[in-house]
């Protein structure tokens, strides 16, 4: 059973739990800062990809352009989320509004609300098919290394998870935008208090994480070679899980429970029907919510 | 002013009377009940199109001197309750011989419980659950089933030397039947299955079942999918550099499929009833005849309806035609051989009503579907 298909597996499982992890940085660090879960991560994701395909049949750029596209439309995709689903439920600047917990779920409501829209003005523009990426920008190029076989985009989706994993640490430790992310994260009011500009550093932290979402989707869409409207939930469904094993608050935690999630799908089904693969994702999330209440990675007070 | 109004009267009864003495005409009907609305509304325009088109055809050939064939549609939206209600309005319309629809499985079987009850004949263009032509003996369908596909698929990877094949199909109804006909046909003719893979519907990475699939080491792979998961799976079947001869279900046989995996498609083969582009003199008529009058190219939902109304009118004819009775209609449609449709000559088996086709063979060669002889 251990032989090279074996290992090839692992390959796939590994590729697979990249996707969810870039999807899950973003994920958690909106998490980690406001409290709440944002449902429309997907659709970030989503419109990442579309904004990258529809300017590869539009003008037809090289790839880091088409990335550079993506980034920026990622990056007003957030600020719009946040100025529609966030912002108007922080209006009430009293303690009492700011430590209620209907208010955050009223966020996390709006925030699926806006996913839905989204999607569905998707769906009535594009329709609900899959488009047509033109060949050239596949990242589905076979790279053989011996017997086993890679794709040009699990490089790129292995690199640029380093990147953000790498680039997201040292913008929250060394710069002054990090600085003020992690204040807020750990006490908003405290923040405040202290001179910090909640409000921009809240709007810096959906832009960053919208960033990281959408060039995410693109770079997904290319290499599975699907841009459809709900391209973003089923990897969002899987993010969230490796958010909450990695213990809600810890970027690092949820890149190493998205890759145990993408290894565990890959070889239960190498063992078992595909079926399975999903099953043993939420083994999992039961497991470890069981013996580790606060995840793999959590425990810690400070957030992000 | 009276005696206008009685030599008009006059006139308009010595005009009705001559002219139904000299021509004897008479009206037959066929009930045809699809969705033109709600969401398979596509489905149902594209049915009315050709079936208006067949029956206006066959008034103008002149085959039923006398009798003029009239086509009566009914909007069904998609819902079990209004096929229900169609076919009660149908069964009650002394004219109508024959009725023809719905689109979907469920709302065929709804309203063949109706038609099964006042004997009137049905036929659906696209009806493939395997119930639905258990109903009676008056459900007849021309659109063929997995029972019929995948063993013919069978034979053909049998007979091109594949000995050891993989099958993966998408976890539903449908896809069951994809692999259960498969897997019969391909072990009680001496071959062998190594691997059988269901996929979840959504599943776009493939790549854990292709390497698992791979370490059976089989000759060939017959998928069964829909254009989207289809094209996913063959983009990253040749990513992982497997060499397999692939086969597929009719399903995959659409210009989004070229267009979405582009290269990968190559080499696949798939059968199809309907081929746009066929060499066939009948088939070339039907999509200029088509094109002509919509402005569009007909798919193969317009040419299932197209044969099923052309199926109906032959045994209009062969019933008697202004004799025609909806029993004689019966037994006419049951007796179909050997019919010439656009979707490829259709017997029905007379027992079981189950249609028969020759399927047309294809391969994708360098971007294109090209027939296999």
């Amino acid at each position: 059973m251990f032989d090279i298909f074996f290992v090839q597996q692992l390959v796939n499982g590994l590729s697979v739990g990249f996707i969810y992890a870039l999807m899950a940085i973003g994920f958690t660090l909106i998490f980690g800062v406001l409290n709440v879960v944002n449902f429309a991560h997907g659709e970030i994701y989503m419109i990442g990809a579309y904004a990258g395909w529809l300017s590869i049949t539009i003008f037809a750029p090289p790839l880091f352009v088409v990335i550079l596209i993506a980034l920026a439309i990622g990056a007003l995709a957030g600020f719009s989320l946040e100025r529609i689903a966030f912002r108007p439920f922080r209006r009430f600047r009293d303690e009492a509004s700011l430590k209620s917990k209907a208010m955050r779920e009223a966020t996390l409501l709006s925030s699926l609300a806006i996913s839905i829209i989204v999607r569905e003005v998707a769906e009535k523009i594009f329709g609900s098919n899959m488009q047509t990426i033109p060949q050239d920008y596949l990242l589905l190029t076979p790279i053989e290394i011996g017997p086993l076989s890679f794709a040009s985009g699990q490089f790129l989706i292995f690199g640029l998870s380093i990147v953000m994993l790498g680039g997201l640490q040292w913008l929250l430790k060394r710069t002054r935008v990090g600085l003020a992310i992690r204040a807020v994260a750990n006490n908003p009011m405290g923040a405040t208090y202290v001179g910090i500009n909640t409000e921009r550093t809240i709007i810096a932290t959906f832009v960053i994480g919208s960033t990281l979402g959408a060039t995410a989707g693109l770079v997904v869409g290319l290499y599975q070679g699907a841009i459809f409207p709900a391209m973003g939930f089923a990897p969002g469904i899987k993010a969230f899980v490796a958010m909450v094993m990695g213990g809600l608050s810890s970027i690092g935690g949820a890149v190493v429970c998205a890759l145990i999630l993408g290894v565990a799908e890959a070889v239960t089904t190498s063992f078992f029907a595909q079926g399975w693969g999903d099953l043993v994702a939420y083994v999992f999330l039961i497991i470890t919510l069981i013996f580790f209440p606060t995840g793999l990675f959590g425990g810690g007070r400070e957030r992000v | 002013m009276t005696k206008y109004y009685r030599t008009l009267f006059a006139t308009i009864c010595l005009a009705a009377f001559s002219c139904g003495a000299s021509a004897q005409n008479k009206t037959i009907a066929i009930g045809y009940h699809a969705p033109l609305s709600g969401e398979n509304a596509q489905y149902g325009a594209l049915f009315r199109n050709s079936a208006t088109l067949a029956v206006d055809e066959f008034n103008k050939s002149g085959r039923l001197p006398g009798v003029t064939v009239q086509l009566k549609f009914e909007d069904s939206k998609g819902e079990s309750k209004e096929g229900v209600n169609i076919a009660r309005k149908f069964s009650d319309d002394p004219s109508i011989l024959a009725a023809i629809g719905d689109f979907s499985s469920g709302v065929s079987m709804a309203a063949g419980q109706v038609y099964a009850q006042t004997k009137l004949p049905q036929l659906s263009q696209t009806a493939s659950h395997p119930d639905f032509v258990k109903i009676s003996e008056y459900q007849f369908r021309n659109i063929t089933t997995m029972s019929y596909e995948s063993p013919l698929i069978a034979k053909w990877a049998l007979a091109n030397g594949a000995k050891k094949i993989a099958v993966v199909a998408i976890q539903n109804d449908w896809g069951q039947s994809v692999v259960s006909n498969f897997v019969d046909y391909v072990k009680a003719n001496g071959g062998e299955i190594t691997d059988v893979e269901m996929f979840n519907p959504g599943t776009r990475d493939f790549r854990s079942i292709l390497t698992k699939v791979a370490r059976g080491k089989p000759d060939a792979i017959y998928l069964g999918s829909f254009y989207e998961d289809g094209s996913a799976f063959l983009q990253q079947k040749v990513q992982l550099g497997l060499k397999q001869q692939m086969y597929g279900t009719s399903s995959l046989y659409s210009q989004k499929l070229l267009e979405l995996a582009g290269p990968a498609a190559n080499n696949l083969n798939l059968s199809t009833t309907f081929m746009l582009d066929s060499p066939e003199p009948h088939v070339k008529a039907f999509v200029k005849d088509y094109e002509a009058r919509y402005g569009s190219k007909p798919d193969m939902f317009a040419a299932q309806a197209y044969d099923a109304t052309n199926i109906v009118l032959k045994a209009f004819v062969a019933a008697g035609g202004a004799n025609a009775t909806r029993a004689k209609v019966r037994d006419a449609m049951a007796a179909t051989k050997d019919f010439p449709g656009v979707t490829g000559v259709t017997s029905f088996d007379p027992k079981t009503r189950e249609p028969a086709k020759l399927l047309t063979k294809l391969e994708i060669q360098n971007g294109k579907f090209v027939l296999v002889k």
